[in-house]
C-alpha cells in the first residue's frame, strides 16, 4: 500500500517513467508478435523440409517435369522408405494480389498417404481427407476456406478464373470435403486435390503442342522422398547424395540447404525482436533508474528512520526494488495490453484469405511482461543498493 | 527496562587532518527503569552518545552492553533486529512518514519485526494512551507539532521496547506542549517500566529526570542522581 502511495506521490514523474516502459513494451509486443508470426511460418517450412528430400528435374532442364517412372527408381535407392509425386499450381493465376506475408494460394496435388510421413502433419477441422480414387474433391486450408467462404459440401472452381482470362482458360469444379485446422504456415493457403486431378490440371497448364504429345498420367512435377521415420537431417543429406549418384535425370536437393535458408530467415526476425528489446531496455531502464535515484534522494530521512526502527539493509533494498518492479509491472501490462490490442485490431482488419501479420502467443506475452518486470527490478538495483547503504545517522539528520 | 553499560566508549571522527573526539572514553551504568536526561552544550557529544546507545553508530573504541549483550560483536543485521525489538526512538523533527496516516506510522516498526500479533490493536491502544484516537486516519501534515510528537512516542513503543531514546523531543513544540510530553514520558516510565534516556537542552525536562548526565567535550563531567533510580517505576 505504501509503495503504491509512493508511486502516486510523484504522479507526473512516475507516469512519464511508466510511459517510457509502455513505449518499449509496446514496440516489443508489436515487433515480437510480427517475428513470432514469421517464425511460425518458417518453422512450418523447417518441419516440412527437414523430413523429406525434394527431387526435381536436373539443373538446366527448363520444364519442371519428371517421368513418374523415376518414382520406382527412387524407391530402390538404399534408405528410401517412401516417395510421392507432387504437383503445384497457382490457385489464382494471373492475379496480382495485395501484399501478403504468407504463402500465396496454391493448389497442391498429393497422395493422401503422404501426410503420414512428414514432420508437418495437417489435421482436419471439419470433413474428411481426400480419397485417392475419387476425383473432383478438395480439402481446403483454413485461410483459403475463409477467403472463398467455402464450407463442407460447397463447390469451388479451381484455379480461379482471372478477370482477363483468355478464351482457352480452363478450370474445374471441386467439392469441398474437408477443411484443415490452422497451422499458421503453408497449408493454410493450400487447396489439396488428389493426384489424378493434379495431372488433369497439369495437362491444362501445358501448351497444347506439348500436352497433346505426352501422357500426363506418366508425368509428375516433383517427387517428395522420405527416409524411415526418425531419419536425421544429416542422414537425409547423405540419402540425397546417393540419389544424385544413382538415379540419372533427377536432382535431389539436400534438406539441410533448404532448412538453413529458412533458419536464416528466422534469425533475421529474431534480430528484430532483440533490437526492440534493446530499445525497450534503454528507454525504459534509464527512466526507471533516474526515477528511483530521485526517489532515494527525496526519501533519505525516511530511509534513516526505517533503519532506526529496525529495517535491515535488505529490508530497505527490498522496498525500493519492489517499487521499481511495480513500475515495471504497470508499464509492462499497459504496454502489452496496448500492443496486443493494436495487433488484434490489425489482424481483425486483414481481409479474409490474406495471412495475418501478427501472432500474439504465450511466449511473446510472457516475454513482454516478464521483460518489463525484470527491467523494473534490474533498473532498481543500483538506486535500492544506494538507499540501503545510507548511514542512518546521516540520513536521519539530512535536511 | 534495560541494562545499559558504557565502558570507555569513544567515537572519533576525522575531519581533514584533525581528529574530532565526539565521545571520549565514557563509562556509565544505566540500570532498571531510569529516566535519564543527558545535557550539555552543542557539540558536547550528547547526540553521538544517543546514536551509539541506539546502535545507529559503531564506537571507535570501548564497549556498549545492552542487557549483557556486547553490541560490538553484533552484525549490522543483528543490530537492526535489536533496535527493532528493544529500542524505541523519538526525534526532534518527529520523522513521521508523510505517505502514511497516523496509525500506519505507529505500526511502521512492526514491518521489521516478525511474529508480532495484534499490531493494529496495540497501535490503537497506544494512540488512546497518547490521546489521539480521533486522529487515527489523519496524515502527519494535518497534525500539530505536539500531536506529531505524540504519534512518534506511540510509534517508539509499538514493539514494547525496554529502552526509549529521545533526541530533543520538545525542541520543536511550545512550552505547554512540552510539559504535556514530559508528563506522558514520565507515565510511560512509571507504568511500563521502560528506561528513558532523553537528550535535551531544556533544563525544565532535565529537572524532572531521575538522573542527569552532563557532557562536555565528549566526556561526562557530572552524573547526578536527583531521584533514586527506578523511583518512577516503583511509585
Amino acid at each position: 500500500m505504501e509503495i503504491l502511495r509512493n508511486i502516486t506521490r510523484r504522479k507526473l514523474r512516475n507516469s512519464l517513467t511508466i510511459l517510457g516502459i509502455v513505449i518499449g513494451v509496446l514496440a516489443l509486443t508489436i515487433l515480437g508478435s510480427m517475428a513470432e508470426n514469421f517464425n511460425a511460418l518458417l518453422d512450418g517450412g523447417v518441419k516440412y523440409f527437414s523430413s523429406s528430400i525434394q527431387v526435381g528435374p536436373p539443373d538446366g532442364q527448363s520444364a519442371s517435369l519428371l517421368p513418374l517412372s523415376k518414382l520406382d527408381e527412387l524407391k530402390k535407392v538404399d534408405g528410401v522408405a517412401a516417395a510421392f509425386p507432387t504437383y503445384g499450381f497457382s490457385a489464382k493465376p494471373g492475379q496480382v494480389g495485395a501484399f501478403t506475408v504468407g504463402v500465396p494460394d496454391t493448389i497442391v496435388a498429393v497422395d493422401p498417404l503422404e501426410n503420414n510421413w512428414g514432420n508437418l502433419r495437417v489435421t482436419l477441422a471439419q470433413g474428411r481427407q481426400l480419397v485417392s480414387t475419387t476425383t473432383g474433391e478438395v480439402v481446403l486450408g483454413s485461410t483459403i476456406a475463409k477467403e472463398f467462404g467455402r464450407h463442407i459440401g460447397d463447390r469451388i472452381d479451381l484455379p480461379v478464373r482471372p478477370p482477363d482470362a483468355k478464351p482457352d482458360f480452363v478450370n474445374h469444379t471441386f467439392t469441398v470435403v474437408g477443411i484443415l485446422n490452422t497451422t499458421r504456415t503453408a497449408p493454410d493457403t493450400f487447396a489439396y486435390i488428389n493426384i489424378a486431378d493434379g495431372q488433369t490440371l497439369l495437362r491444362d497448364s501445358l501448351p497444347a503442342a506439348i500436352s497433346s504429345a505426352i501422357d500426363v498420367s506418366m508425368i509428375t512435377e516433383g517427387i517428395d522422398v522420405y527416409g524411415a521415420p526418425g531419419t536425421s537431417l544429416s542422414d537425409l543429406d547423405r540419402l540425397a547424395d546417393r540419389i544424385n549418384a544413382s538415379v540419372p535425370g533427377v536432382k535431389a536437393t539436400k534438406p539441410s540447404d533448404i532448412v538453413n535458408s529458412f533458419k536464416q530467415g528466422g534469425a533475421f526476425f529474431t534480430l528484430i525482436t532483440t533490437v526492440a528489446a534493446v530499445v525497450a531496455l534503454v528507454i525504459g531502464g534509464l527512466s526507471v533508474v533516474n526515477t528511483m535515484f530521485m526517489a532515494v534522494a527525496e526519501r533519505v530521512r525516511e530511509i534513516g528512520l526505517k533503519k532506526a526502527v529496525g529495517a535491515t539493509t535488505m529490508n530497505v533494498m527490498g522496498e525500493f526494488l519492489l517499487e521499481s518492479t511495480l513500475i515495471g509491472i504497470v508499464g509492462g501490462v499497459v504496454g502489452y495490453a496496448l500492443g496486443a490490442s493494436i495487433t488484434f485490431t490489425i489482424n481483425a482488419l486483414t481481409p479474409p484469405g490474406q495471412a495475418t501479420l501478427f501472432l500474439v502467443d504465450l511466449p511473446i506475452t510472457v516475454f513482454a511482461i516478464g521483460f518489463a518486470i525484470v527491467l523494473g527490478a534490474a533498473a532498481g538495483v543500483l538506486p535500492a543498493w544506494r538507499a540501503a547503504r545510507l548511514d542512518p545517522v546521516t540520513a536521519l539528520r539530512n535536511e | 527496562m534495560a541494562d545499559i553499560k558504557l565502558e570507555q566508549l569513544s567515537k572519533h571522527y576525522k575531519r581533514g587532518g584533525e581528529v574530532i573526539r565526539a565521545l571520549d572514553g565514557v563509562t556509565l551504568d544505566i540500570t532498571g527503569a531510569e529516566f535519564v536526561a543527558v545535557v550539555g552544550r552543542s557539540g558536547s557529544g550528547k547526540t553521538t552518545m544517543l546514536d551509539l546507545m541506539g546502535l545507529l553508530l559503531r564506537p571507535t573504541s570501548g564497549r556498549l552492553l545492552i542487557d549483557d549483550v556486547n553490541t560490538g560483536e553484533l552484525s549490522d543485521s543483528e543490530r537492526a533486529h535489536m533496535r527493532a525489538r528493544k529500542i524505541g526512538f523519538v526525534f526532534q523533527e518527529y520523522n513521521l512518514l508523510a505517505s502514511l496516516n497516523v496509525i500506519e506510522n505507529v505500526m511502521l516498526p512492526l514491518r521489521y519485526t516478525k511474529g508480532v500479533r495484534d499490531g493494529r490493536q496495540r497501535a490503537t491502544e497506544l494512540l488512546e494512551r497518547v490521546d489521539l484516537t480521533d486522529r487515527v486516519k489523519h496524515r502527519p501534515g494535518e497534525l500539530s507539532g505536539g500531536q506529531q510528537q505524540r504519534v512518534a512516542i506511540a510509534r517508539s513503543m509499538i514493539n514494547r521496547p525496554s529502552l526509549i531514546l529521545l533526541d530533543e523531543p520538545t525542541g520543536a513544540v511550545d512550552t505547554e506542549t512540552a510539559e504535556q510530553l514530559v508528563a506522558l514520558l514520565k507515565r510511560i516510565n512509571r507504568q511500563e517500566g521502560v528506561t528513558i534516556i532523553v537528550v535535551t537542552h531544556d533544563l525544565d525536562i532535565a529537572a524532572q529526570a531521575g538522573r542527569v548526565i552532563r557532557l562536555k567535550d565528549g566526556k561526562v563531567i557530572a552524573d547526578d542522581a536527583q531521584v533514586p533510580a527506578g523511583a518512577f517505576a516503583s511509585s
